[in-house]
Protein backbone atom coordinates (compact mmCIF):
# COMPACT_ATOMS: atom_id res chain seq x y z
CA UNK A 1 0.00 0.00 0.00
CA UNK A 2 2.72 2.38 1.00
CA UNK A 3 4.21 1.88 -2.45
CA UNK A 4 1.16 3.45 -4.15
CA UNK A 5 0.91 6.12 -1.48
CA UNK A 6 4.54 7.09 -2.10
CA UNK A 7 4.12 7.61 -5.83
CA UNK A 8 3.18 11.32 -5.63
CA UNK A 9 6.28 12.04 -3.53
CA UNK A 10 8.55 10.26 -6.00
CA UNK A 11 6.85 12.07 -8.89
CA UNK A 12 7.62 15.43 -7.32
CA UNK A 13 11.27 14.47 -6.75
CA UNK A 14 11.53 13.40 -10.39
CA UNK A 15 10.01 16.73 -11.50
CA UNK A 16 12.35 18.76 -9.31
CA UNK A 17 15.45 17.10 -10.67
CA UNK A 18 14.25 17.44 -14.28
CA UNK A 19 13.98 21.20 -13.67
CA UNK A 20 17.42 21.17 -12.09
CA UNK A 21 18.94 19.64 -15.24
CA UNK A 22 17.37 22.36 -17.36
CA UNK A 23 18.89 25.06 -15.18
CA UNK A 24 22.36 23.70 -15.80
CA UNK A 25 22.12 23.48 -19.57
CA UNK A 26 25.48 25.17 -20.03
CA UNK A 27 27.47 22.62 -18.06
CA UNK A 28 25.54 19.81 -19.77
CA UNK A 29 26.60 21.18 -23.16
CA UNK A 30 30.19 21.46 -21.92
CA UNK A 31 29.91 17.78 -20.95
CA UNK A 32 28.78 16.89 -24.46
CA UNK A 33 31.72 18.74 -26.00
CA UNK A 34 34.15 16.95 -23.69
CA UNK A 35 32.60 13.59 -24.58
CA UNK A 36 33.02 14.62 -28.23
CA UNK A 37 36.69 15.41 -27.61
CA UNK A 38 37.21 11.92 -26.15
CA UNK A 39 35.25 10.20 -28.94
CA UNK A 40 37.29 11.96 -31.60
CA UNK A 41 40.60 11.14 -29.91
CA UNK A 42 39.70 7.47 -29.53
CA UNK A 43 38.60 7.34 -33.17
CA UNK A 44 41.91 8.78 -34.38
CA UNK A 45 44.04 6.66 -32.03
CA UNK A 46 42.36 3.36 -32.87
CA UNK A 47 42.31 4.12 -36.61
CA UNK A 48 46.04 4.78 -36.38
CA UNK A 49 46.59 1.55 -34.43
CA UNK A 50 44.72 -0.49 -37.08
CA UNK A 51 47.22 1.00 -39.58
CA UNK A 52 45.15 0.23 -42.67
CA UNK A 53 44.19 -3.34 -41.71
CA UNK A 54 40.50 -4.07 -42.30
CA UNK A 55 40.16 -6.12 -39.16
CA UNK A 56 42.17 -7.17 -36.13
CA UNK A 57 41.24 -10.23 -34.06
CA UNK A 58 38.01 -10.57 -36.05
CA UNK A 59 36.90 -7.01 -35.25
CA UNK A 60 36.52 -4.71 -38.28
CA UNK A 61 37.69 -1.13 -37.72
CA UNK A 62 34.25 0.30 -38.42
CA UNK A 63 32.61 -1.91 -35.79
CA UNK A 64 35.32 -0.91 -33.33
CA UNK A 65 34.63 2.80 -33.94
CA UNK A 66 30.87 2.32 -33.55
CA UNK A 67 31.57 0.52 -30.26
CA UNK A 68 33.74 3.39 -28.97
CA UNK A 69 31.29 6.09 -30.06
CA UNK A 70 28.20 4.46 -28.49
CA UNK A 71 30.19 3.56 -25.35
CA UNK A 72 31.35 7.09 -24.73
CA UNK A 73 27.98 8.57 -25.58
CA UNK A 74 26.48 6.21 -23.05
CA UNK A 75 29.09 6.91 -20.36
CA UNK A 76 28.43 10.62 -20.84
CA UNK A 77 24.70 10.06 -20.38
CA UNK A 78 24.91 7.61 -17.48
CA UNK A 79 26.67 9.66 -14.82
CA UNK A 80 24.43 9.64 -11.76
CA UNK A 81 25.31 12.64 -9.61
CA UNK A 82 23.61 11.24 -6.52
CA UNK A 83 26.91 10.00 -5.05
CA UNK A 84 28.12 13.60 -4.68
CA UNK A 85 24.66 14.72 -3.51
CA UNK A 86 24.77 12.29 -0.59
CA UNK A 87 28.24 13.45 0.47
CA UNK A 88 27.19 17.12 0.29
CA UNK A 89 24.01 16.58 2.25
CA UNK A 90 25.76 14.58 4.96
CA UNK A 91 28.44 17.25 5.26
CA UNK A 92 25.96 20.11 5.46
CA UNK A 93 23.60 18.25 7.78
CA UNK A 94 20.67 18.47 5.35
CA UNK A 95 20.52 14.70 5.45
CA UNK A 96 18.43 15.18 8.61
CA UNK A 97 15.55 16.60 6.54
CA UNK A 98 15.85 13.81 4.00
CA UNK A 99 15.53 11.23 6.74
CA UNK A 100 12.40 12.77 8.24
CA UNK A 101 10.52 12.59 4.94
CA UNK A 102 7.86 9.89 4.79
CA UNK A 103 9.46 8.03 1.84
CA UNK A 104 12.71 6.13 2.39
CA UNK A 105 15.96 7.89 1.52
CA UNK A 106 17.20 5.28 -1.00
CA UNK A 107 13.91 5.57 -2.90
CA UNK A 108 14.23 9.38 -2.88
CA UNK A 109 17.66 8.95 -4.45
CA UNK A 110 16.37 6.65 -7.18
CA UNK A 111 13.59 9.13 -8.00
CA UNK A 112 16.12 11.98 -8.15
CA UNK A 113 18.41 9.98 -10.40
CA UNK A 114 15.48 9.10 -12.70
CA UNK A 115 14.60 12.78 -12.97
CA UNK A 116 18.20 13.66 -13.79
CA UNK A 117 18.22 11.16 -16.66
CA UNK A 118 14.85 12.30 -18.02
CA UNK A 119 15.92 15.94 -17.79
CA UNK A 120 19.03 15.16 -19.81
CA UNK A 121 17.09 13.26 -22.46
CA UNK A 122 16.50 16.31 -24.73
CA UNK A 123 20.27 16.86 -24.69
CA UNK A 124 20.74 13.53 -26.46
CA UNK A 125 19.41 15.34 -29.55
CA UNK A 126 22.44 17.64 -29.31
CA UNK A 127 24.87 14.85 -28.42
CA UNK A 128 23.96 12.46 -31.27
CA UNK A 129 25.04 14.69 -34.18
CA UNK A 130 28.23 15.65 -32.30
CA UNK A 131 29.04 11.95 -31.87
CA UNK A 132 28.12 11.16 -35.48
CA UNK A 133 30.48 13.84 -36.81
CA UNK A 134 33.40 13.13 -34.47
CA UNK A 135 33.04 9.36 -34.25
CA UNK A 136 31.13 6.70 -36.14
CA UNK A 137 27.46 5.83 -35.66
CA UNK A 138 25.54 2.93 -37.20
CA UNK A 139 22.22 1.19 -36.54
CA UNK A 140 22.35 -2.15 -34.72
CA UNK A 141 22.60 -5.15 -37.10
CA UNK A 142 19.08 -6.41 -36.28
CA UNK A 143 15.94 -5.13 -34.56
CA UNK A 144 16.44 -7.77 -31.86
CA UNK A 145 19.83 -6.27 -31.07
CA UNK A 146 18.22 -2.82 -30.89
CA UNK A 147 15.48 -3.91 -28.51
CA UNK A 148 17.97 -5.96 -26.48
CA UNK A 149 20.17 -2.88 -26.20
CA UNK A 150 17.34 -0.73 -24.83
CA UNK A 151 16.45 -3.36 -22.22
CA UNK A 152 20.09 -3.83 -21.29
CA UNK A 153 20.58 -0.04 -21.14
CA UNK A 154 17.82 0.31 -18.54
CA UNK A 155 19.43 -2.36 -16.34
CA UNK A 156 22.76 -0.59 -16.86
CA UNK A 157 21.22 2.67 -15.61
CA UNK A 158 19.94 0.90 -12.52
CA UNK A 159 23.38 -0.60 -11.78
CA UNK A 160 25.05 2.80 -12.29
CA UNK A 161 22.62 4.37 -9.79
CA UNK A 162 23.20 1.56 -7.30
CA UNK A 163 26.97 1.93 -7.48
CA UNK A 164 26.75 5.71 -7.08
CA UNK A 165 24.52 5.19 -4.06
CA UNK A 166 26.93 2.75 -2.40
CA UNK A 167 29.83 5.16 -2.90
CA UNK A 168 27.75 8.05 -1.56
CA UNK A 169 26.78 6.06 1.54
CA UNK A 170 30.46 5.79 2.47
CA UNK A 171 30.04 9.44 3.53
CA UNK A 172 28.18 8.22 6.60
CA UNK A 173 31.50 6.82 7.81
CA UNK A 174 34.04 9.33 6.51
CA UNK A 175 33.76 12.72 4.86
CA UNK A 176 37.33 12.78 3.59
CA UNK A 177 36.64 11.02 0.35
CA UNK A 178 38.19 13.04 -2.46
CA UNK A 179 41.03 10.56 -2.93
CA UNK A 180 38.66 7.63 -2.63
CA UNK A 181 36.19 9.09 -5.17
CA UNK A 182 39.03 9.67 -7.60
CA UNK A 183 40.20 6.08 -7.38
CA UNK A 184 36.64 4.86 -7.77
CA UNK A 185 35.97 7.04 -10.82
CA UNK A 186 39.14 5.89 -12.50
CA UNK A 187 38.95 2.20 -11.83
CA UNK A 188 35.25 2.38 -12.64
CA UNK A 189 35.85 4.47 -15.77
CA UNK A 190 38.37 2.04 -17.15
CA UNK A 191 36.60 -1.16 -16.06
CA UNK A 192 33.39 -0.18 -17.89
CA UNK A 193 35.26 -0.89 -21.14
CA UNK A 194 34.49 2.55 -22.61
CA UNK A 195 38.14 3.24 -23.52
CA UNK A 196 39.30 -0.26 -24.43
CA UNK A 197 36.72 -3.00 -25.13
CA UNK A 198 37.24 -6.18 -23.13
CA UNK A 199 38.13 -8.23 -26.21
CA UNK A 200 41.35 -6.23 -26.72
CA UNK A 201 42.46 -6.36 -23.06
CA UNK A 202 45.31 -8.69 -22.05
CA UNK A 203 43.93 -11.92 -20.52
CA UNK A 204 44.71 -11.21 -16.86
CA UNK A 205 43.27 -7.72 -16.95
CA UNK A 206 40.17 -8.91 -18.78
CA UNK A 207 39.54 -11.66 -16.25
CA UNK A 208 39.84 -9.13 -13.42
CA UNK A 209 37.43 -6.74 -15.14
CA UNK A 210 34.96 -9.57 -15.76
CA UNK A 211 34.72 -10.16 -12.01
CA UNK A 212 33.62 -6.54 -11.40
CA UNK A 213 30.16 -5.02 -11.89
CA UNK A 214 31.40 -2.06 -14.00
CA UNK A 215 31.38 -3.86 -17.34
CA UNK A 216 27.59 -4.19 -16.98
CA UNK A 217 27.27 -0.40 -17.24
CA UNK A 218 28.87 0.08 -20.67
CA UNK A 219 30.53 -2.95 -22.22
CA UNK A 220 27.61 -5.38 -21.85
CA UNK A 221 24.84 -3.19 -23.35
CA UNK A 222 27.03 -1.83 -26.15
CA UNK A 223 28.24 -5.33 -27.06
CA UNK A 224 24.56 -6.25 -27.51
CA UNK A 225 24.06 -3.15 -29.67
CA UNK A 226 26.84 -4.05 -32.10
CA UNK A 227 25.69 -7.67 -32.34
CA UNK A 228 28.47 -9.49 -30.47
CA UNK A 229 26.99 -9.88 -26.96
CA UNK A 230 29.45 -10.08 -24.08
CA UNK A 231 28.64 -13.59 -22.89
CA UNK A 232 27.82 -15.10 -26.29
CA UNK A 233 24.06 -14.52 -26.22
CA UNK A 234 22.20 -11.40 -25.25
CA UNK A 235 19.99 -13.29 -22.81
CA UNK A 236 22.89 -14.54 -20.71
CA UNK A 237 24.45 -11.06 -20.98
CA UNK A 238 21.33 -9.50 -19.51
CA UNK A 239 21.12 -12.28 -16.90
CA UNK A 240 24.61 -11.23 -15.78
CA UNK A 241 23.41 -7.64 -15.45
CA UNK A 242 20.34 -8.67 -13.46
CA UNK A 243 22.58 -10.74 -11.19
CA UNK A 244 24.65 -7.63 -10.38
CA UNK A 245 21.57 -5.43 -9.96
CA UNK A 246 20.24 -7.85 -7.33
CA UNK A 247 23.58 -8.28 -5.53
CA UNK A 248 24.10 -4.51 -5.33
CA UNK A 249 20.54 -3.99 -4.08
CA UNK A 250 21.38 -6.43 -1.27
CA UNK A 251 24.57 -4.54 -0.48
CA UNK A 252 22.65 -1.25 -0.33
CA UNK A 253 20.05 -2.74 2.01
CA UNK A 254 22.79 -3.86 4.43
CA UNK A 255 24.91 -0.70 4.20
CA UNK A 256 21.90 1.59 4.53
CA UNK A 257 20.72 -0.13 7.71
CA UNK A 258 24.13 0.39 9.31
CA UNK A 259 24.46 3.93 7.96
CA UNK A 260 21.24 4.95 9.70
CA UNK A 261 22.68 3.93 13.06
CA UNK A 262 25.80 5.97 12.36
CA UNK A 263 23.99 9.16 11.45
CA UNK A 264 25.14 12.15 13.44
CA UNK A 265 23.51 15.42 12.47
CA UNK A 266 26.04 18.20 12.80
CA UNK A 267 23.46 20.87 13.48
CA UNK A 268 21.95 22.79 10.60
CA UNK B 1 65.10 39.73 -3.78
CA UNK B 2 62.65 40.70 -1.08
CA UNK B 3 59.90 39.63 -3.43
CA UNK B 4 61.34 36.10 -3.64
CA UNK B 5 61.67 35.73 0.10
CA UNK B 6 58.03 36.81 0.47
CA UNK B 7 56.99 34.25 -2.11
CA UNK B 8 59.01 31.55 -0.36
CA UNK B 9 57.29 32.34 2.93
CA UNK B 10 53.83 32.19 1.35
CA UNK B 11 54.58 28.96 -0.53
CA UNK B 12 56.03 27.42 2.64
CA UNK B 13 52.83 28.22 4.54
CA UNK B 14 50.74 26.69 1.76
CA UNK B 15 52.76 23.46 1.85
CA UNK B 16 52.64 23.21 5.65
CA UNK B 17 48.88 23.71 5.73
CA UNK B 18 48.43 20.95 3.18
CA UNK B 19 50.57 18.49 5.15
CA UNK B 20 48.42 18.96 8.27
CA UNK B 21 45.99 16.38 6.91
CA UNK B 22 48.32 13.46 6.34
CA UNK B 23 45.86 10.73 5.42
CA UNK B 24 44.18 12.94 2.86
CA UNK B 25 47.57 14.07 1.51
CA UNK B 26 48.68 10.48 0.97
CA UNK B 27 45.40 9.45 -0.66
CA UNK B 28 45.53 12.54 -2.91
CA UNK B 29 49.01 11.60 -4.12
CA UNK B 30 48.00 8.00 -4.75
CA UNK B 31 44.85 9.24 -6.49
CA UNK B 32 47.02 11.51 -8.65
CA UNK B 33 49.23 8.60 -9.68
CA UNK B 34 46.28 6.30 -10.44
CA UNK B 35 44.54 9.02 -12.42
CA UNK B 36 47.37 9.17 -14.91
CA UNK B 37 48.16 5.46 -14.81
CA UNK B 38 44.66 4.74 -16.16
CA UNK B 39 45.33 6.97 -19.15
CA UNK B 40 48.66 5.28 -19.68
CA UNK B 41 47.15 1.78 -19.48
CA UNK B 42 45.06 2.62 -22.57
CA UNK B 43 48.22 3.59 -24.48
CA UNK B 44 50.01 0.50 -23.21
CA UNK B 45 47.22 -1.94 -24.15
CA UNK B 46 46.93 -0.55 -27.67
CA UNK B 47 50.70 -0.41 -28.23
CA UNK B 48 51.19 -3.92 -26.81
CA UNK B 49 48.48 -5.39 -29.02
CA UNK B 50 49.01 -3.39 -32.23
CA UNK B 51 52.74 -2.62 -31.93
CA UNK B 52 52.41 1.13 -32.59
CA UNK B 53 50.30 4.28 -32.59
CA UNK B 54 51.17 6.70 -35.36
CA UNK B 55 54.27 4.58 -36.01
CA UNK B 56 55.58 5.27 -32.50
CA UNK B 57 56.50 2.13 -30.55
CA UNK B 58 55.65 1.39 -26.90
CA UNK B 59 58.93 2.76 -25.47
CA UNK B 60 58.61 5.98 -27.46
CA UNK B 61 54.95 6.43 -26.49
CA UNK B 62 55.91 5.83 -22.85
CA UNK B 63 58.61 8.48 -23.09
CA UNK B 64 56.17 11.00 -24.58
CA UNK B 65 53.59 10.22 -21.90
CA UNK B 66 56.24 10.57 -19.18
CA UNK B 67 57.40 13.95 -20.45
CA UNK B 68 53.87 15.32 -20.71
CA UNK B 69 52.99 14.03 -17.26
CA UNK B 70 56.11 15.48 -15.63
CA UNK B 71 55.40 18.86 -17.25
CA UNK B 72 51.82 18.71 -16.07
CA UNK B 73 53.01 17.93 -12.54
CA UNK B 74 55.29 20.99 -12.55
CA UNK B 75 52.46 23.09 -14.00
CA UNK B 76 50.13 21.87 -11.29
CA UNK B 77 52.64 22.44 -8.50
CA UNK B 78 53.02 26.12 -9.41
CA UNK B 79 49.78 27.12 -11.11
CA UNK B 80 47.05 24.93 -9.60
CA UNK B 81 45.40 27.99 -8.06
CA UNK B 82 44.47 29.25 -11.52
CA UNK B 83 41.61 26.78 -11.15
CA UNK B 84 40.38 28.69 -8.06
CA UNK B 85 40.43 32.04 -9.85
CA UNK B 86 36.65 32.33 -10.26
CA UNK B 87 36.16 32.11 -6.51
CA UNK B 88 38.94 34.61 -5.83
CA UNK B 89 37.35 37.13 -8.20
CA UNK B 90 33.72 36.58 -7.23
CA UNK B 91 34.22 36.68 -3.45
CA UNK B 92 36.37 39.80 -3.65
CA UNK B 93 39.40 37.98 -2.21
CA UNK B 94 41.30 39.65 -5.05
CA UNK B 95 40.89 43.02 -3.26
CA UNK B 96 43.36 41.88 -0.64
CA UNK B 97 45.92 40.95 -3.29
CA UNK B 98 45.81 44.49 -4.64
CA UNK B 99 46.88 46.13 -1.39
CA UNK B 100 49.76 43.76 -0.58
CA UNK B 101 53.35 44.36 -1.73
CA UNK B 102 53.56 41.45 -4.17
CA UNK B 103 52.12 41.13 -7.71
CA UNK B 104 48.55 39.74 -7.44
CA UNK B 105 49.32 36.86 -9.82
CA UNK B 106 52.10 35.62 -7.50
CA UNK B 107 49.78 35.83 -4.51
CA UNK B 108 47.26 33.75 -6.40
CA UNK B 109 49.89 31.11 -7.23
CA UNK B 110 51.04 30.80 -3.61
CA UNK B 111 47.51 30.74 -2.22
CA UNK B 112 47.40 26.99 -1.71
CA UNK B 113 49.22 23.86 -2.84
CA UNK B 114 47.35 21.03 -4.49
CA UNK B 115 49.27 18.06 -3.29
CA UNK B 116 48.22 15.60 -6.00
CA UNK B 117 50.80 17.28 -8.27
CA UNK B 118 53.33 14.97 -6.58
CA UNK B 119 51.37 12.05 -8.02
CA UNK B 120 51.95 13.43 -11.53
CA UNK B 121 55.64 14.08 -10.82
CA UNK B 122 56.24 10.58 -9.43
CA UNK B 123 54.24 8.89 -12.21
CA UNK B 124 55.88 10.99 -14.94
CA UNK B 125 59.41 10.33 -13.70
CA UNK B 126 58.68 6.60 -13.39
CA UNK B 127 57.50 6.48 -17.01
CA UNK B 128 60.55 8.45 -18.20
CA UNK B 129 62.88 6.03 -16.40
CA UNK B 130 61.00 2.98 -17.71
CA UNK B 131 61.09 4.31 -21.28
CA UNK B 132 64.78 5.24 -21.07
CA UNK B 133 65.76 1.75 -19.99
CA UNK B 134 64.40 0.65 -23.38
CA UNK B 135 67.29 2.59 -24.95
CA UNK B 136 65.18 4.94 -27.08
CA UNK B 137 67.20 8.05 -26.15
CA UNK B 138 70.97 8.57 -26.51
CA UNK B 139 71.68 10.09 -23.13
CA UNK B 140 74.38 12.74 -23.30
CA UNK B 141 74.77 15.58 -20.77
CA UNK B 142 73.17 17.89 -23.35
CA UNK B 143 70.19 15.56 -23.74
CA UNK B 144 69.65 15.53 -19.95
CA UNK B 145 69.79 19.32 -19.74
CA UNK B 146 67.44 19.58 -22.72
CA UNK B 147 64.97 17.20 -21.05
CA UNK B 148 64.96 19.31 -17.88
CA UNK B 149 64.48 22.55 -19.83
CA UNK B 150 61.76 20.91 -21.92
CA UNK B 151 59.63 19.70 -19.00
CA UNK B 152 59.83 23.17 -17.43
CA UNK B 153 59.03 24.73 -20.82
CA UNK B 154 56.02 22.41 -21.16
CA UNK B 155 54.75 23.50 -17.76
CA UNK B 156 55.13 27.15 -18.85
CA UNK B 157 53.12 26.49 -22.02
CA UNK B 158 50.25 25.06 -19.98
CA UNK B 159 50.60 27.90 -17.48
CA UNK B 160 50.56 30.51 -20.26
CA UNK B 161 47.33 29.12 -21.71
CA UNK B 162 45.62 29.03 -18.32
CA UNK B 163 46.76 32.55 -17.40
CA UNK B 164 45.64 33.97 -20.74
CA UNK B 165 42.20 32.36 -20.48
CA UNK B 166 42.04 33.28 -16.79
CA UNK B 167 42.55 36.96 -17.57
CA UNK B 168 39.21 36.84 -19.38
CA UNK B 169 37.81 36.38 -15.87
CA UNK B 170 38.27 40.12 -15.19
CA UNK B 171 35.51 40.70 -17.71
CA UNK B 172 33.36 37.57 -17.49
CA UNK B 173 33.99 36.38 -13.89
CA UNK B 174 33.17 32.76 -14.64
CA UNK B 175 35.78 31.18 -16.89
CA UNK B 176 36.32 27.92 -15.01
CA UNK B 177 34.29 25.67 -17.36
CA UNK B 178 36.28 26.98 -20.32
CA UNK B 179 39.66 26.61 -18.62
CA UNK B 180 38.86 23.16 -17.24
CA UNK B 181 37.82 21.98 -20.70
CA UNK B 182 40.98 23.33 -22.31
CA UNK B 183 43.03 21.66 -19.57
CA UNK B 184 41.22 18.41 -20.34
CA UNK B 185 42.07 18.72 -24.04
CA UNK B 186 45.76 19.20 -23.10
CA UNK B 187 45.51 16.17 -20.81
CA UNK B 188 44.15 13.79 -23.43
CA UNK B 189 45.55 15.07 -26.73
CA UNK B 190 49.01 15.92 -25.39
CA UNK B 191 49.80 12.28 -24.61
CA UNK B 192 49.67 11.08 -28.20
CA UNK B 193 52.02 11.75 -31.11
CA UNK B 194 50.58 14.68 -33.02
CA UNK B 195 51.20 12.83 -36.32
CA UNK B 196 48.05 10.73 -35.89
CA UNK B 197 45.84 13.77 -36.53
CA UNK B 198 44.81 15.13 -39.94
CA UNK B 199 47.05 17.96 -41.20
CA UNK B 200 44.65 20.81 -40.42
CA UNK B 201 44.15 19.66 -36.83
CA UNK B 202 47.92 19.23 -36.41
CA UNK B 203 48.30 22.92 -37.23
CA UNK B 204 45.53 23.86 -34.78
CA UNK B 205 47.18 21.78 -32.03
CA UNK B 206 50.49 23.53 -32.74
CA UNK B 207 49.66 27.17 -33.40
CA UNK B 208 46.09 27.49 -32.08
CA UNK B 209 46.36 25.58 -28.82
CA UNK B 210 50.13 25.07 -28.42
CA UNK B 211 49.77 21.46 -27.21
CA UNK B 212 52.51 20.12 -29.49
CA UNK B 213 55.07 22.35 -27.73
CA UNK B 214 54.34 20.83 -24.31
CA UNK B 215 55.86 17.41 -24.93
CA UNK B 216 55.44 16.17 -28.49
CA UNK B 217 58.05 18.46 -30.10
CA UNK B 218 60.78 18.11 -27.47
CA UNK B 219 60.12 14.34 -27.24
CA UNK B 220 60.51 14.08 -31.04
CA UNK B 221 63.86 15.88 -30.72
CA UNK B 222 65.12 13.53 -27.99
CA UNK B 223 63.83 10.45 -29.83
CA UNK B 224 65.56 11.52 -33.06
CA UNK B 225 62.26 11.90 -34.85
CA UNK B 226 62.31 15.65 -35.42
CA UNK B 227 62.86 15.24 -39.17
CA UNK B 228 59.45 13.52 -39.51
CA UNK B 229 57.50 16.54 -38.28
CA UNK B 230 55.33 18.82 -40.39
CA UNK B 231 57.19 21.82 -38.91
CA UNK B 232 60.93 22.59 -39.34
CA UNK B 233 63.13 20.66 -36.87
CA UNK B 234 64.57 23.90 -35.42
CA UNK B 235 61.09 25.07 -34.39
CA UNK B 236 60.52 21.81 -32.55
CA UNK B 237 63.86 22.04 -30.78
CA UNK B 238 63.25 25.53 -29.39
CA UNK B 239 60.08 24.31 -27.62
CA UNK B 240 61.45 25.20 -24.13
CA UNK B 241 62.09 28.76 -25.30
CA UNK B 242 58.60 28.94 -26.82
CA UNK B 243 57.24 28.02 -23.39
CA UNK B 244 59.12 30.87 -21.74
CA UNK B 245 58.06 33.42 -24.37
CA UNK B 246 54.39 32.37 -24.25
CA UNK B 247 54.50 32.61 -20.47
CA UNK B 248 55.91 36.15 -20.50
CA UNK B 249 53.28 37.20 -23.04
CA UNK B 250 50.55 35.65 -20.91
CA UNK B 251 51.69 37.59 -17.83
CA UNK B 252 51.54 40.78 -19.92
CA UNK B 253 48.00 39.97 -21.04
CA UNK B 254 47.02 39.29 -17.44
CA UNK B 255 48.36 42.66 -16.26
CA UNK B 256 46.67 44.46 -19.11
CA UNK B 257 43.30 42.77 -18.48
CA UNK B 258 43.45 43.12 -14.69
CA UNK B 259 42.71 46.82 -15.17
CA UNK B 260 39.13 45.66 -15.83
CA UNK B 261 38.76 44.21 -12.33
CA UNK B 262 35.63 45.39 -10.58
CA UNK B 263 35.52 44.48 -6.94
CA UNK B 264 32.50 42.59 -5.69
CA UNK B 265 32.87 44.49 -2.44
CA UNK B 266 33.85 43.00 0.87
Amino acid sequence: MSFVANIPAWRELIRASIRFQFMYRFSVIMGILLAGVTIYLLTVVWTSAYAGQDEVGGIPLKLMLVYLTISNLQSWYLKPGIGFDIVDRVREGQIGFDLTRPVSYPSQLIATAAGDQLGMLPMVVVALPVAAVLGELAAPPSWQAGVGYLASFIIAWFIAVELAMIIGLVAFWTLEMTGFMMVYNLVGGFATGALVPLWFMPDLLRQAVQLLPFQSIVYVPVSIYIGIPATGSMYTAMALQVFWAVVLAGVIAIVWKRALYRTVIQGG
Amino acid sequence: MERFSLMRTLAGAAIRSELQYRANAVSSIIGGILFQITGFIVVWIIAARFGQIGDWGLAELTFLYGMRLTSHGIFYAFFSQMFELDRVLITGEFDRYLVRPLPPLMQLFTRKLRINCFGDLIGGSALLIAASSGGVVDWSPIAVVYLLLAVVGGALVEGAVQITLGSLGFRFLQTYPLRASVNEVFNVYGNYPNVIFPTALRAVLTFGLPIAFVAFFPASVLLNRADELSVPAWLASIAPLVGLVLFLIAVRIWRWQSANYQSAGN
